[in-house]
C-alpha cells in the first residue's frame, strides 16, 4: 500500500487501440490506479456514514412537536436537501485527508523528508471536474433556495390576496409588539382584544404585523417556522398557517438586553370553535 | 573605495553609504521613551483630563432622559487622554515633532529605532523593525486571546450550571459582548500582526516594511486599544452582543464608550497596518519575484489587509456616529427621533462580514504555504489558489446582507443576497480543491504544523458546509440568532481561523525565536484542544436545531444536555490551549536551537540566517524560479506517456 505512489503497477496488458478520446482513456486509466479506487471507496463509505444525519437533524428540529405549519415543513425539507447535497463533496474531501494520512507514504522524524513526492502541478481533467461540479451543486442550491423562499413568501404574505381588504378577510390578523421584556398580541378583528399568549386558529391564514416599542426583537415562532424581527420605529409583516394542534414556542431571536433569555411564551394552535370560544371568554367580539 | 569626507557615511553591512546631511545630532529624549513611559504618560493624561472635566462639567447637564451625562464626559475624557498620552508617552509623535522642529531623525537614530544593540529592551519600545513589531504582536494577541478565552471559559461554566445561576444577567450580557468583540479583534490580528510582519517581508526578500515607523504605530495603536475594552467591562461592560445593535446600545451604561473608542483607534491601527503591507508587498519583492512566483501566503495576506482596509471604514462610522449620538445627543440611529435602527445593522454588517473573510484568508493561506514544504511537493493548481483568493475578494462586499434576512429591511433584497452568499462558495471551493490536490498522493512528513493543517481543513469544511445552510434563506428562518450560528461561525473563526493560527506559529516558532517547539507538548496541546472544540461546538449545533436561540443565559430544560456536554469540551479545549502555550513557552525559554532551515523549506524567509540579523538579508536575494519548486517526476505521467506514444504508434501504424 505504501508503494503505489512511486512504483505505479503496469497495466496487466497494454490496451488495444481504440478511438476513444484519449481524456476518456485517461480516467479509465486513472480509475485502474489502486489509490483512485480506495479514495472512492472511501468516499462512499464515509458518505453513507454521514448519510443518517440527514435525518438526525430533522430530528432534532423536531423535538417539540415541528413541523407545524407549511412553512416549516419547507424549512426543513430545504435542510434535507442541503445535508443530503454536501455529503458526497464532504465526504470526497474528508476521504483525501483520511487516505493522506493512512494510505499515501508518511515518514516521521526530525530531517525532511530524503526523497520528494511527485510534482503535479496541476490537472487539467480534475480541475474542470472539481469546478464543475462544485458550480453544479451551488447552482442547484441557489435555484433550489429561490423556488423556496418565493413558496414560503407565498405561504406568508400571500395569506391575504390582493384584491381582498384586510379587515374582511379571511385570515386572521395579529399586532405583535415586542417590548422589554413580554410579547403582546393584539387582534384587531376582535376589539382589539389582547393576551401575552399567541393564539392561533388551525388551518387559517394568520397575519402578522411585527413592531416594537423599545429595542430591536424578533419573533420567533419556532415550531412554526417563522421568524421576523420586531423593529422600533417600523412594522415589519409576515404570515403563517398553522396546521397542527397543540401547544408551541415563541423566543426572542435578538438580544434586547437583561432579561432577552425570559422574553418567551406559548403558542396554543386551536380549533376554528376552541378559538372562537376563546375570544369570547376573554371579551372579544366574533367576527363575521 | 573613496568616501568624500564632507559627506557622513555609515555603515551597512560593513558597505560605507553615503547618507543625506543630518540635521541636528543624533539622541534625544527618544532614548529614554519606552513602554514604562508609555503608561506613566497615559495614566498620567486619563487623570488629568478625567479630573478636569468633572470639574468643568456642571452637574446639572443631563441627556434628554434625564440620565446624568457627567460619568460620559469624565469617561470619554479619561480614554482620549489614555490614548494620547500613552502614544506621546512611548515616543509614537518623536519622528512627526522632530520634522516640525527641523531636526529630522538621523540615520544613528533610525538604526536606534530599528533596535540596533538594544537586546530584550527593544520589545519594550517603539521600535521599527518588522521582526520586533511581529514578536510585539503576537504577545499582545496571546494575551487578549487569553482574556477572551477566560470569558469563554466563564460564560460555558453558566451556562453548564443549569441548576443555578452564577452571573447576573447584565453582567452575563456583558461578558458574552466582551468575549466576542475581544475574539474578533484578536482574531483579526492573529495572523496578519505576528506573521505578516514578521515573516512577509523576509518571504517577499526585504529589508523591512515599507513604512517601518508606521508599522510601529499600528502595533501601539492597538495595545492603547486593548485596555479601553478591558476598562469597559469595568463600567457596566458592553451588554449588547460583539454587534452593539442600535438602539440597544444606546441603552447601555457608559461602558459602551469604551467599545466604541476602541473600535475607532483600532480601526485607524488596521488602516495604517494593510497599507503598510500592501505597499510592501506591491512595491518591495526581491528582484525576479514576479505575480507567479510571489508565495500564496502574501497574496493572503494582501487580501486580507485590502478586505479590512475597504471594510473597517464603515464600522469606524458606526461607532463614530453611535457615540455622537450618545455623547452629543444626535440622533443618527434613535428611531424615536428619526433614526434608523437599518441604517446601523447594515454599516456594521458592511465591516462585519468582509472582516469574516479577513480573518479567514490568512489561515487559509496559511495551511497552503504549509503544505508543499510537508508534503514535499508544488502547491497543487497555484493559479487556481490566487483565483480562489481574488474571488473571495471580489465577492465579499457583496454579501452582507445575508446577516439580516430577518431584519425586515429589505424582504427583496433576499433573493440577490442569498445568490450572492451561495456563490461565493464556488471561490471557496477552488481552495479546497487546491489543498486536497496538494494532499493527493503526497509523501506526509507528520510533523506538529501540518498536523495543525488537517485540523484546519476538516474544520473548515463543517463551518462551510453549515454556513451554506445559513445563506439560505428558508433555512436561516429557522437558524438566525439561534445557537446554530454560534456553532458555525465557531468552526470558522476557532476551528479555521485559530488553529490555522497555531498552525502559522508552530511553523514559523524556529524562525522567530530561534528554537524549536516542543512537537510532544504541541501536539498533546493541539489535539486536546481539537476534540474538545468536536465535542463542544457540534454539541453547539445540536441545541440550535432543538431551538435554543443565541445569548440567553437560561434555557428550557430540553436543552440542558447539549449544553452540559458543550461545558464538558470547553473545558477541554481550555486545557488543550493551556498545554499549547505551555509547549510555546518552555520551548521559548529552553526549546533546542534551531537551524536556519529546519524544515528544509525552499522559501525565501528560511535562506536567511537565524536568529535573524537586522534588515534580514547580508545582499538581497534574487528570485529565479516559481515557489514550491518540489517534487520528483511523477512517475504515472511517464508512463501515461509511454501509453500515450504508444497508442498513437499503433493508430499510425494501421
Ligand atoms: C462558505 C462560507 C460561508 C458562508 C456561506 C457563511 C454564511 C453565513 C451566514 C448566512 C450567516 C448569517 C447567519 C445568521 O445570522 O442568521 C453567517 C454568520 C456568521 N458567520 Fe459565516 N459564512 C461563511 C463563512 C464564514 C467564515 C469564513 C467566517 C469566519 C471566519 C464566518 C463567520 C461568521 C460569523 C462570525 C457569523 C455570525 C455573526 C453574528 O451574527 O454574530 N462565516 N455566516
Ligand atoms: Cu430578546
Ligand atoms: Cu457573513
Amino acid at each position: 500500500m505504501s508503494t503505489d505512489t512511486l512504483n505505479p503497477q503496469t497495466p496487466e496488458e497494454p490496451e488495444a487501440p481504440t478511438n476513444r478520446p484519449p481524456s476518456m482513456r485517461r480516467v479509465t486509466l486513472w480509475l485502474r490506479r489502486p489509490y483512485a479506487r480506495r479514495v472512492l471507496i472511501l468516499t462512499v463509505v464515509i458518505g453513507f456514514l454521514l448519510l443518517p444525519l440527514c435525518w438526525l437533524i430533522l430530528a432534532g428540529m423536531n423535538q417539540t412537536g415541528a413541523p407545524a405549519s407549511e412553512i416549516m415543513k419547507d424549512i426543513e425539507q430545504t435542510v434535507f436537501v442541503f445535508t443530503l447535497v454536501s455529503i458526497p463533496i464532504t465526504a470526497f474531501v474528508f476521504a483525501v485527508l483520511l487516505y493522506s494520512l493512512l494510505g499515501w507514504r508518511r515518514v516521521t522524524g526530525d530531517e525532511p523528508p530524503m526523497q520528494d513526492s511527485p510534482a503535479i502541478r496541476t490537472n487539467t481533467i480534475g480541475v474542470i471536474l472539481w469546478t464543475a461540479t462544485s458550480s453544479i451543486l451551488a447552482m442547484f442550491l441557489v435555484v433550489w433556495g429561490l423556488i423556496e423562499l418565493a413558496q414560503i413568501t407565498a405561504n406568508s404574505y400571500g395569506s391575504i390576496s390582493a384584491n381582498e381588504q384586510p379587515g374582511q378577510s379571511k385570515s386572521e390578523i395579529i399586532n405583535v409588539t415586542g417590548q422589554q421584556w413580554v410579547w403582546t398580541f393584539e387582534y384587531p378583528q376582535h376589539d382589539g382584544l389582547t393576551s401575552d399568549v399567541l393564539y392561533l386558529p388551525l388551518d387559517r391564514p394568520v397575519y402578522f404585523n411585527v413592531t416594537s416599542k423599545d429595542v430591536i426583537h424578533s419573533f420567533w415562532a419556532v415550531e412554526l417556522g417563522v421568524k421576523i424581527d420586531a423593529n422600533p420605529g417600523a412594522i415589519t409583516q409576515t404570515g403563517v398557517t398553522a396546521n397542527k394542534l397543540g401547544t408551541f414556542n415563541v423566543r426572542c431571536a435578538e438580544l434586547c438586553g437583561m432579561y432577552h433569555a425570559y422574553m418567551q411564551t406559548e403558542i396554543r394552535v386551536l380549533e376554528q370553535d376552541a378559538f372562537d370560544s376563546w375570544v369570547r371568554e376573554s371579551g372579544g367580539k366574533k367576527t363575521s | 573605495m573613496s568616501v568624500d569626507t564632507t559627506v557622513e557615511t555609515s555603515s551597512v553591512f560593513g558597505v560605507h553609504v553615503p547618507q543625506p546631511r543630518q540635521h541636528g545630532a543624533a539622541g534625544g529624549v527618544m532614548r529614554r521613551l519606552n513602554f514604562g513611559t508609555g503608561l506613566i504618560g497615559g495614566v498620567a493624561l486619563a487623570t488629568i483630563a478625567g479630573w478636569g472635566t468633572a470639574i468643568l462639567t456642571p452637574s446639572s447637564a443631563s441627556n434628554a432622559t434625564f440620565a446624568p451625562m457627567e460619568p460620559t464626559y469624565v469617561y470619554l475624557a479619561v480614554l482620549l487622554g489614555w490614548v494620547i498620552g500613552f502614544m506621546l508617552g512611548i515616543g509614537a509623535f518623536v519622528g512627526p515633532l522632530r520634522w516640525v522642529v527641523g531636526s529630522d531623525i538621523t540615520h544613528a537614530d533610525a538604526e536606534y529605532m530599528g533596535g540596533k544593540d538594544l537586546g530584550k529592551k527593544r520589545y519594550w519600545k517603539y521600535t521599527t523593525d518588522h521582526k520586533v513589531v511581529g514578536i510585539q504582536y503576537l504577545i499582545v494577541t496571546m494575551l487578549l486571546l487569553g482574556f477572551a478565552g477566560l470569558l469563554a471559559m466563564l460564560i460555558r461554566t453558566e451556562l453548564g450550571m443549569t441548576w443555578t445561576e452564577l452571573f447576573s444577567p447584565s453582567f452575563y450580557n456583558s461578558m458574552i459582548g466582551t468575549h466576542g468583540i475581544a475574539m474578533i479583534l484578536a482574531m483579526i490580528v492573529a495572523v496578519t500582526g505576528p506573521l505578516g510582519n514578521f515573516i512577509v517581508p523576509m518571504m517577499i526578500g526585504a529589508r523591512d516594511m515599507a513604512y517601518p515607523r508606521l508599522n510601529a504605530l499600528s502595533l501601539w495603536l492597538f495595545v492603547a486599544a486593548v485596555p479601553m475594552l478591558i476598562s469597559s467591562m469595568f463600567m457596566g461592560g458592553i451588554q449588547d452582543g460583539w454587534s452593539v445593535y442600535q438602539p440597544l446600545a444606546s441603552q447601555a451604561p457608559v461602558g459602551m464608550l469604551g467599545y466604541q473608542l476602541t473600535i475607532i483607534v483600532f480601526a485607524i491601527s488596521t488602516a495604517i497596518a494593510s497599507v503598510n503591507l500592501m505597499t510592501t508587498i506591491l512595491t518591495m519583492r526581491a528582484k525576479g519575484m514576479t505575480w507567479s512566483r510571489t508565495p500564496i501566503f502574501v497574496y493572503g495576506i494582501f487580501a486580507s489587509s485590502l478586505m479590512g482596509l475597504y471594510a473597517f471604514p464603515f464600522f469606524q462610522y458606526a461607532q463614530i456616529l453611535g457615540l455622537s449620538d450618545r455623547v452629543f445627543g444626535t440622533s443618527f440611529f434613535n428611531p424615536l427621533n428619526g433614526g434608523s435602527v437599518w441604517l446601523y445593522e447594515n454599516l456594521f454588517w458592511l465591516l462585519g462580514h468582509p472582516e469574516v473573510y479577513v480573518i479567514i484568508i490568512p489561515s487559509a493561506a496559511i495551511a497552503l504555504e504549509l503544505m508543499p514544504v510537508f508534503l514535499r511537493k508544488p502547491l497543487f493548481s497555484f493559479n487556481f489558489a490566487v483565483a480562489g483568493i481574488v474571488g473571495v475578494v471580489a465577492l465579499s462586499g457583496f454579501v452582507w446582507a445575508h446577516h439580516m434576512y430577518m431584519t425586515g429591511w429589505a424582504p427583496a433584497a433576499n433573493y440577490p443576497f442569498m445568490l450572492s452568499t451561495e456563490m461565493i462558495s464556488i471561490p471557496v471551493g477552488f481552495l479546497v480543491l487546491v489543498a486536497i490536490g496538494t494532499l493527493w498522493r503526497g509523501t506526509t512528513w507528520t510533523r506538529l504544523p501540518l498536523m495543525a493543517v488537517y485540523a484546519v481543513i476538516f474544520n473548515k469544511m463543517i463551518g462551510g458546509v453549515t454556513g451554506i445552510y445559513l445563506s439560505d434563506v428558508p433555512a436561516d428562518q429557522y437558524f438566525h440568532g439561534s445557537m446554530f450560528v454560534v456553532a458555525h461561525f465557531h468552526f470558522m473563526l476557532m476551528g479555521a481561523g485559530l488553529f490555522g493560527g497555531m498552525a502559522g506559529i508552530a511553523f514559523f516558532f524556529p524562525k522567530m525565536t530561534g528554537r524549536i517547539l516542543d512537537e510532544r507538548i504541541g501536539s498533546i496541546g493541539l489535539w486536546t484542544s481539537f476534540i474538545g472544540f468536536q465535542v463542544t461546538f457540534i454539541s453547539m449545533f445540536v441545541a440550535g436545531l432543538q431551538g435554543q436561540p443565541r445569548r440567553v443565559l437560561d434555557f428550557d430544560s430540553q436543552f440542558n444536555i447539549s449544553n452540559w456536554i458543550s461545558t464538558i469540551g470547553a473545558y477541554v479545549i481550555g486545557i488543550g490551549m493551556l498545554i499549547f502555550l505551555a509547549a510555546i513557552i518552555t520551548s521559548w525559554r529552553s526549546g533546542d536551537v534551531a537551524s536556519s532551515n529546519p524544515w528544509g523549506s525552499k522559501s525565501l524567509e528560511w535562506q536567511t540566517a537565524t536568529p535573524v540579523p537586522l534588515e534580514n538579508f547580508p545582499v538581497l536575494p534574487v528570485v529565479t524560479e516559481r515557489p514550491y519548486n518540489y517534487g520528483v517526476p511523477d512517475p504515472y505521467e511517464a508512463e501515461l506517456d509511454a501509453i500515450d506514444a504508444d497508442l498513437a504508434e499503433k493508430v499510425g501504424n494501421k
